[in-house]
């Protein structure tokens, strides 16, 4: 068999072992909730403005639920693979629960079946990913097949950033045989996390001034925003409220130099020191566009935004980097063993045990162990003694993109320098 | 590599401001607990609030919890950043008119516009409760308003209380003489650490009752028919145990963690320079 596939089959098998026994309960549950309720036909957004509303009424302060606050896009992916699992297991509910703080239901035995089927999006995803890098280099395709990190949030906690990863994949490969339409409507898709926003002005600046290509597109693109000009049409506040004003104010926190926020416990004070963050991320984008925008070969230029915006950024969850980890291997300069930070906070921050609650559930022995656990795991994050490795880590992260954002930006200089030599060689002949 | 000269010098300036960047942040907690945390309830996490004083640590749980509604700290004086509990009050074991205070009540949690008050209100068909929470220089206030006379059971709570008004054991729940001063001494098992604490009532109970745990107690119950009362509490720390470590020290040390990592990091930065410029080729993997 062709090594390419067997790598690609290698890595679909280590996922759908891995896929129905784990899961992060909040994040994993919000794609439940949300498939169902677009499913039935109903407005993603409106359930959680309304838990927003009804958490600002209890205590006063201008929070919002952590619910579906992403581009409407993304529930489509998901919901076949939901309404194959209604028709095996039937309507009744599955997963109850399980936003922060609480803890989930869960209803055994289609649970299990529930947390496959839904992982099964992001591990084609990845699966894809593998199968792309593939023909490139089998090694970087090995890297990303089996590397724990990416598994660990694929498989294990559920996150869906590997669908983003393969759509931006996706629209370097296109922007670069020139298929300007696809390669708009793959970053569209990239952007149903809106981190991926920031690559906006570099596409429109490196293509500015080539008409048609431009304008291909950004058709391209504009088809991925007809859902978006529907909420906004039919429920204009809610969506606006959910997808731009939560996404856009944000506490700022993370893997990244901003986590000490976490110990500030005055959510006005949190979200005023907030806007500094944003207003850099803004300033850099901007000048790595400027800049370097045209300067670098079109694979550095991609990945000095997305870097700069993780460097800067206010939020960069433990997932983001997954998105950025193909274009990593495929970039000479980059270290793609910047993922062993992000995989070590992964476990300062959340306890090891909280990821196998679907294992842990279906026995009152272990059910049990798991508060037992739990009662020491949140004696150390009260007194504080995690905190000072979740900072520790998390600045070590942002110096490491740091340290791979400067090595993209001398591309520039690399290849300068190998054109300066190639000159002084024909002179000399 | 070869690097212009251009270029390298806008990499260290990107460098330096990274840097530098990352250790001025680092002090923010630092800044926040000194200037802005002092002496005002701040609101946080999914709706909990916060008052630090010069002596006193109060904590009010989010709606979605029944504990420390509120939970009384006191700061020893000679180890300001502890924070030792002194005194807890329970929505999930107190019940007014026999509905319980958690589950049986929509809350709604605000502060005075001057922030030096929090007022927990509890709202049920026709009955509406304020828990009104203030603080003294010396003391703590709690005081219970409701729109008419009810009857109210609220449980006090702390692990452990060695004597309350001077009785230190007893092997069954035990009601005590009705009085309007609780005193009591305590151990912090966590910590370790000894004191006393002073409830002080504005209205006479119908009943207070103690309850054994271990060797000592770990509950008041206090029950009482009114339209209003107010516990004020207050304590000190005989001993303070084993004054190690405090959550509250995390922001004298987060500036150090940040000087660290980035001290590494340059340290770390400058081998690898080294190396490429000994060996071009690794440079480029």
């Amino acid at each position: 068999m062709d090594r390419r596939i067997k790598i690609t089959l290698a890595a679909l098998i280590v996922r759908l072992a891995i896929a129905p026994f784990f899961m992060h309960s909040g994040d994993l549950g919000t794609i439940y909730e949300s498939s169902a309720i677009a499913l039935n036909g109903g407005n993603l957004y409106s359930f959680v403005y309304q838990q927003t509303l009804q958490m600002r009424y209890a205590s006063g302060l201008p929070l919002f639920f952590e619910g579906y606050a992403y581009h409407p896009l993304l529930i489509y992916f998901f919901v076949p693979f939901y309404w194959l699992y209604t028709a095996i297991a039937g309507p009744g509910l599955v997963i109850i629960g399980g936003h922060f703080p609480n803890l989930p239901v869960l209803v055994y035995p289609y649970a299990f079946l529930a947390i496959f089927m839904l992982k099964i999006p992001i591990i084609l995803a990845d699966v894809a990913v593998v199968y792309l890098l593939s023909g490139f280099d089998v090694k970087k395709a090995e890297f990303y097949a089996f590397c724990p990190y990416v598994i660990f949030i694929s498989v294990v906690w559920g996150m869906f950033d590997a669908i983003v990863a393969i759509f931006l994949l996706i629209t370097y490969l296109t922007l670069q045989k020139k298929s300007y339409a696809l390669s708009g409507f793959a970053y569209g898709l990239s952007t149903m996390k809106l981190y991926t926003i920031v690559l906006l002005p570099l596409f429109i600046f490196r293509l500015w001034k080539q008409w048609k290509a431009l304008g291909e597109f950004l058709l391209g693109f504009s088809v991925t925003l007809l859902p978006v000009a529907y909420y906004m049409i039919v429920s204009p506040v809610v969506f606006w409220n959910v997808l731009v004003g939560f996404q856009g104010s944000r506490v700022m926190g993370g893997v990244n130099l901003y986590n000490f926020v976490w110990i500030v416990p005055d959510v006005q004070f949190d979200l005023q020191i907030s806007r500094l963050p944003t207003i850099l991320l803004l300033i850099s984008v901007l000048a790595i566009v400027l800049l370097y925008g045209r300067r670098l070969p079109l694979l550095e230029s991609i990945l000095s935004v997305m870097l700069v915006s993780f460097v800067f950024g206010a939020v960069l969850n433990e997932q983001f980097l997954v998105s950025i980890l193909p274009l990593m291997l495929l970039c000479k300069r980059c270290d793609a063993r910047i993922w062993i930070a992000p995989f070590i906070f992964i476990f300062l921050r959340s306890a090891f045990y909280y990821f196998a609650i679907p294992i842990l559930w279906t026995s009152p022995y272990f059910y049990d162990l798991y508060f037992q656990a739990d009662t020491v795991w949140k004696y150390a994050q009260t007194v504080g003694y995690l905190m000072i490795p979740i900072y520790a880590v998390g600045i070590a992260f942002s110096l490491l993109l740091l340290w791979n954002l400067i090595q993209v930006l001398t591309t520039v200089d690399a290849a300068g320098a190998r054109t300066l030599s190639r000159i002084m060689r024909i002179r000399r002949k | 590599m070869q690097w212009s000269r251009d270029s390298r010098l806008r990499m260290k300036i990107l460098t330096i401001f990274f840097i530098v960047y990352v250790v001025l942040l680092s002090f923010v907690p630092l800044i926040h607990q000194v200037y802005v945390a002092q002496s005002s309830w701040l609101g946080y996490g999914t709706g909990a609030y916060a008052y630090q004083s010069p002596s006193y640590f109060v904590l009010f749980n989010d709606p979605y919890d029944g504990s420390s509604k509120p939970n009384i700290h006191v700061n020893p004086s000679m180890a300001p950043n502890e924070r030792i509990s002194i005194l807890e009050f329970s929505d999930w074991t107190s019940y007014v008119d026999g509905y319980n205070l958690f589950n049986d009540f929509n809350v709604t949690i605000r502060t005075s516009s001057d922030g030096k008050t929090l007022d927990a209100t509890y709202t049920r068909p026709q009955l509406t409760l304020h828990k009104l929470i203030e603080l003294t220089s010396d003391a703590v206030q709690v005081k219970m308003i409701a729109n008419k006379e009810v009857n109210v059971h609220v449980e006090l709570w702390k692990w452990i209380m060695t004597s309350v008004n001077t009785i230190t054991t007893t092997s069954k729940p035990t009601m005590i003489p009705i009085t309007t001063s609780i005193n009591f001494t305590f151990n912090d098992q966590s910590l370790n650490a000894t004191g006393l604490g002073e409830i002080t009532l504005s209205r006479t109970p119908t009943q207070i009752e103690i309850w054994p745990f271990e060797n000592g107690f770990n509950r008041v119950t206090v029950d009482f028919i009114n339209s209003e009362m107010t516990f004020t509490v207050s304590g000190s720390i005989t001993q303070p145990g084993q004054v190690s470590w405090s959550y509250a020290d995390l922001p004298y040390v987060l500036p150090v963690i940040a000087i660290v990592v980035v001290t590494s990091y340059l340290l770390l930065a400058k081998r690898h320079g080294q190396e490429n410029k000994d060996h071009p080729s690794r440079s480029h993997r």
